[in-house]
């Protein structure tokens, strides 16, 4: 049981202007499941990414079964039984479920004897056997983009075993699932092991650690921290060597003092792209000093809800009136004269021109106002005043200042500029869409008091987010998205982590 | 009237579709393929040198250097599409770029080598390499049949090869592993990739493919319009073969359907403006429908069409 | 700066490799080049013709590179504006007859300049309209009208239009041309580009727009990332459509100063190169208005000074196109690099 499969001694990896790793010596035993635990940035994930072949190491050593070898590629590791499941999925969307699996390992007959043709008959029975040999519930003929997420997680690691992987490796793999989705899934890890797999979890979530995993091994900025015994080590001490310090996971904040309604939405429907309806006739209001929380699984109606509000969409029905004033059918810049300030989910193609410099993005949805330009001329040193004003008082940092091309910048810092500029704009009802998916704990933290902070400005704030961390962090109301309803409405107080997973996959559906 | 209608349609027909298929290889990996117009004509360019060079070996009764001469097409088509592929997976270029650039390199290249082959080699200064037009083949019985039988009259053996050509490529994109490894890497190029699948060879692979049917389809038009290859080969059959496709939603049959409109409606103007004995300067008039048609058809099915996801994207490895 | 470097790099590999062709061929490549200089007025030949100098030479280089800056320009601005307008030379044909039919009426400057500005426009209103509205390709729309203005005008020309001895349009009249031809001058006789300033001018102009005002703005932000365009609560569609009405207008520009300035006359059956040398100049001068002028120059020293150069050295024109067809290439690969770099 104890015997090592994987051995990595004195890694150090490089990228242009970080160490993402730094003499990382571990070994991991086969048979065992093993979590790497790090804050964003911690280079879980670079490690990872060396063990299947993506990155090859700058300096130090990784034994397999006792052999030395070199992974230069994704292929290489698959031949050495080592198999991963990105944190995106890596899947053909318009192909079915066996045709993702075999892919790159086709089982062929000869069409007359003679020509070579994909056996896709032959797969889709191997497959579904095999998915029941390890209690994966799926049909191999469905095909992808009509499978949730859940079910696509079950195909990546149907795929690993089809390559017969001996050492399977999860990125964050619950990220994206309900509560109840990441029990089941911690049951499938749990009978992999059973099959005599090792397996490598790559997480920051505790208490999943903490129920499945045997060993821990925890990174900070690159280096190899401490591995731990997960059996003998609480959460708070595997949190305290994760962040370096102490530090307490929720923000500290007053009790909300709500004011007027500011936002009201009556039986909004929206449809998606499929042409579907996407939001289901949702009604709810948002009072100033409140922070309205909207927790579910992604792809619920989210996107759309958030982008009808700030005007991105247009809505099929129902009505929205913005302090009194009915903006139905106002267009995104009469929204955005109206008051409604929108961080968007995609920060890279949405939230930000990325080839422009930091001092033209600043200014991206105001760029009309007399501040900025009078007829047409723009004012270049009221450009630059702003962008200087926000990068100082909201400690955006870049290589170039305000010349800095914003594709060249971290991603927590594109974040923070995207922030400031909506935040600088004082208005009355803000949306702040996933607004900390992919940052590191510092700055995850210093967005949730931004987000605090605006509410006891007196802004209604509206905060969709899949993390149920953040919500239960910031929320003083949430509401629960499912199939583009809302099921529930509550006071923060009143609902615990389990009753917003159940509403989340419709059970006990009330309102 | 009507037979000469189904002909002249058909002849020009096929070649587009044999280069639509090229362009659906190419796209389908996920390269934006708009260098078809260069690959046709650098593939004619060196069909016709070989043509040229080996008439005077062979004789004119020889069928040699016609077949070699589509041979040599197919070689010269996938030899320049090569530095397309080059450009766009290993340099990383815009491939909408690469592709017009590709298109104005074959016509300088092949323009000037015409000339200085043609003053160093053969001693006159002709821009062009004068081939003639193929020959015809009418099969006996099956022309008989009425209308249809058209289909099977005044056949050029070039629409031979290509019917038969189009068989093995729709067998190859849509039956065979590495047809689904082509599309998977066009769709998400990621994901093949972490198949263990080498993403850039396939896509160069496509490339390389388009660049040797858009061959066949270069010398096909270089021995039925033009009797010849000279510059004027470059008449944007290339561009117009991508409507086909795009019209035909990345799919062989569709795109087919959609290059036999273009036939039939070249070979249709023709016919009316002789039917109604107007002069040849008329002809200037019709040959434009096929484009007008296109832009009509790309008015109506461009909103519904789905384009292979990854198409046009750079792939890099390295970036996540 | 990066840019400027990368273009200068891409213009001397294609220098050295077209030297490398002339020297295969058994030419000097530097006598060829200096010939390129001579033949574009740049330096001195060593005869000339009676009436001839250095400096008609010139003019008759500005006069090349006038519908040159334009037709640059026009693809450098809708290359900004996110469109790869490889419809210019349509649009210049669309533009030239316009000018020449009104030009029959009404023989004007001001209204061949006006007539271009305005055919060119609707040409490329057109194509981004198709682009914005129907979501139709807008490189396949372009190669479409291109083809269909061609044979319209062919057949236009060859049916009403033609002089019967040339084979070319009829030409137009010389109070409406927007080059002086034959120009008396001390004992010189030479070519005045009239619309030359007006090159300059927009050249200017048009970098102003785009860097300093909020239209140039928001032509950026629609061509770098519609989406957060729209984000910006901009008219993504208007925006577009706006960017090929102007691109088209720099083009109808282009048409006139070529088709009734440069040349007098149309020649049927024939889509004008200059609309894809454009997109090669556009792209060495990195889509910079300013930078358009400069590699205007460079383009235009080696197709006007080819004819010189071909018949010093017996070599066959088409090498120009070659050459510059390498800078493409070239310019193509070195924006690559420059994105790598990042």
């Amino acid at each position: 049981m104890s015997e090592p499969i994987v051995e990595f001694r004195h890694i150090t990896k490089r990228f242009p202007g970080i160490i993402a790793n730094e003499d990382v010596s571990l070994s991991i035993n086969k048979g065992e499941i093993f979590a790497l635990l790090g804050e964003n940035g911690a280079g879980k994930s670079t490690l990872m990414s060396m063990l299947f072949g993506m990155y090859e190491p700058d300096e130090g050593e990784i034994i397999i079964r006792g052999k030395r070898e070199r992974i230069a590629s994704p292929r290489y590791a698959t031949q050495l039984s080592i198999g991963m499941v990105h944190q995106e999925f890596r899947l053909v969307s318009n192909y079915t479920v066996a045709e993702n699996i075999i892919l790159g390992l086709e089982p062929e007959r000869k069409i007359l004897g003679l020509f070579p043709s994909v056996d896709i008959k032959k797969a889709n029975h191997d497959i579904a056997e095999l998915s029941e040999r390890y209690g994966l519930k799926i049909n191999p003929e469905d095909v992808i983009e009509n499978l949730n997420v859940a079910s696509r997680q079950r195909v990546e690691i149907l795929k690993m075993l089809y390559r017969e992987a001996e050492i399977l490796i999860f990125d964050e793999p619950t990220a994206v699932l309900t509560p109840q989705e990441i029990e089941s899934f911690l049951k499938i890890v749990e009978g992999l092991r059973q099959g005599g797999k090792t397996i490598i979890l790559i997480t920051h979530k505790l208490n999943e650690i903490k129920a499945v995993a045997d060993r821990c091994a925890i990174l900070n900025r690159g280096k190899l921290v401490s591995i731990l015994d997960v059996a003998t080590t609480t959460t708070d001490e595997m949190a305290r060597q994760m962040v370096g310090r102490e530090i307490s996971f929720t923000t500290p904040k007053e009790p909300a003092k709500f004011g007027e309604v500011v936002l009201n939405v009556e039986g909004l429907t929206v449809k998606g792209s499929a042409g579907l309806d996407a939001v289901k006739g949702v009604t709810f209001t948002i009072h100033s000093g409140e922070v309205f929380a909207v927790a579910g699984v992604s792809g619920n109606g989210q996107n759309e809800l958030a982008d009808s509000i700030a005007g991105l969409v247009q809505s099929s029905s129902g009505r929205i009136t913005l302090n009194g004033q009915d903006i139905t059918r106002a267009s995104v810049r009469e929204r955005i004269n109206a008051g409604i300030a929108y961080i968007p989910e995609d920060r890279h193609n949405v939230g930000l021109v990325l080839d422009f410099t930091l001092r033209d993005n600043f200014p991206l949805r105001q760029y009309y106002i007399p501040k900025f330009s009078r007829k047409g001329v723009i004012n270049e040193a009221a450009f630059d005043e702003h962008g200087k004003r926000l990068e100082a008082e909201f400690d955006i940092r870049s290589s170039n200042g305000m010349d800095t091309i914003t594709r060249e910048m971290s991603g927590g810092n594109q974040q923070k500029a995207i922030i400031a500029r909506e935040v600088d704009m004082r208005t009355p009802l803000i949306i702040f869409m996933q607004p900390t998916r992919g940052l590191d704990a510092g700055a995850v933290m210093n967005i949730h008091k931004q987000i605090i902070a605006e509410r006891d400005r007196g802004a209604a704030v509206l905060l969709i987010s899949l993390d149920l961390d953040e919500i239960m962090d910031c929320a003083d109301t949430i509401a629960v998205i499912y199939n583009g309803g809302i099921n529930k409405i509550a006071p923060a107080g009143e609902l615990t982590v389990d009753d917003i997973g159940l509403y989340m996959m419709g059970v006990g559906k009330t309102a | 009237m009507l037979d000469m209608i189904i002909i002249d349609g058909l002849s020009f027909a096929l070649p587009l579709f044999i280069m639509a298929i090229g362009g659906i290889f190419s796209e389908k990996s996920g390269v934006t393929n708009l260098a078809l117009e260069g690959f046709q004509g650098f593939g004619a360019f060196i069909g016709a040198l070989v043509v040229v060079s080996l008439s005077g070996v062979f004789g004119a009764a020889s069928r040699v250097p016609y077949y070699a001469g589509f041979v040599f097409a197919v070689i010269g088509g996938g030899m320049f599409s090569l530095l397309h592929a080059l450009l766009c997976i290993k340099f990383k270029a815009d491939q909408v770029i690469s592709g017009v650039v590709m298109n104005i390199l074959a016509l300088a290249l092949t323009s000037f080598l015409t000339k200085s082959l043609n003053t160093s080699l053969f001693g006159n200064n002709a821009n062009k390499f004068v081939l003639g037009a193929s020959e015809r083949i009418t099969i006996p019985g099956l022309s008989e049949i009425p209308v249809v039988g058209a289909v099977f009259k005044e056949v050029y053996p070039f629409e031979i090869i290509i019917v038969l050509v189009a068989v093995v490529m729709w067998y190859v994109l849509y039956k065979t592993a590495y047809g689904m490894r082509l599309r998977a890497c066009g769709d998400n190029p990621h994901s093949a990739d972490a198949a263990g699948i080498n993403v850039y060879r396939v896509r160069t692979l496509a490339v390389f493919i388009s660049g040797c049917l858009s061959g066949i389809a270069g010398m096909s038009f270089a021995y039925s319009i033009t009797a010849n290859f000279s510059p004027d080969i470059y008449l944007g059959y290339g561009y117009l073969s991508i409507a086909a496709l795009i019209f035909g939603n990345w799919s062989i049959l569709p795109a087919l359907f959609a290059c036999l409109i273009f036939g039939f409606a070249r070979s249709g103007g023709a016919a009316v403006i002789n039917q109604l004995g107007l002069p040849s300067a008329y002809n200037d008039l019709v040959r434009p429908l096929p484009y007008v048609l296109t832009l009509l058809l790309l008015v109506f099915f461009s909103k519904h069409n789905r384009s292979p996801k990854a198409l046009g994207q750079v792939y890099d490895k390295g970036r996540r | 700066m990066r840019k400027f470097t990368l273009s200068c790099l891409a213009i001397v590999i294609s220098l050295l490799f077209g030297a490398l062709i002339l020297w295969l061929m058994g030419k000097d490549p530097v006598a060829a080049y200096m010939n390129l200089l001579q033949g574009s007025g740049l330096m001195e030949k060593a005869r000339y013709s009676g009436r001839q100098n250095m400096f008609t030479d010139f003019m008759s280089f500005l006069d090349a590179m006038t519908p040159m800056i334009f037709a640059s320009l026009s693809v450098a601005l809708a290359m900004r504006g996110g469109f790869f307008n490889i419809g210019v030379s349509g649009q210049m044909l669309a533009a030239g007859i316009t000018a020449h039919m009104l030009a029959g009426v009404i023989p004007s400057r001001v209204l061949v300049v006006l007539a271009g500005l305005l055919a060119g426009a609707i040409v490329g209103a057109l194509i981004g309209w198709l682009k914005s509205r129907f979501n139709v390709n807008e490189v396949v729309t372009s190669i479409m009208l291109n083809s269909i203005i061609m044979y319209v005008i062919t057949f236009y020309i060859n049916v009403f239009y033609i002089n019967p001895v040339s084979r070319q349009s009829k030409a137009v009249v010389d109070s409406a041309r927007l080059t002086l031809s034959g120009f008396r001058w001390e004992n010189l006789k030479m070519d005045i580009a009239l619309a030359f300033p007006l090159a300059i001018i927009a050249a200017l102009l048009l970098h102003w727009f785009l860097e300093r005002t909020t239209y140039g703005y928001e032509i950026k932000a629609v061509g770098l990332s519609p989406k957060a365009a729209y984000y910006a609560g901009m008219n993504v569609n208007r925006t577009a459509l706006f960017t090929m009405t102007l691109s088209g207008a720099l083009a109808g520009l282009a048409g006139v100063s070529y088709f009734c300035g440069y040349l007098a006359t149309i020649q049927p059956g024939v889509v004008p190169s200059m609309g894809f040398d454009a997109i090669a100049v556009s792209l060495l001068g990195g889509n910079n208005p300013i930078g358009c002028v400069f590699a205007s120059f460079l383009i235009t020293i080696i197709s006007k000074g080819t004819v010189y150069m071909s018949s010093r050295q017996h070599i066959e024109p088409e090498i120009a196109s070659l050459i510059a067809a390498f800078i493409l290439t070239f310019a193509a690969c070195s924006a690559v690099l420059d994105r790598r770099k990042k």
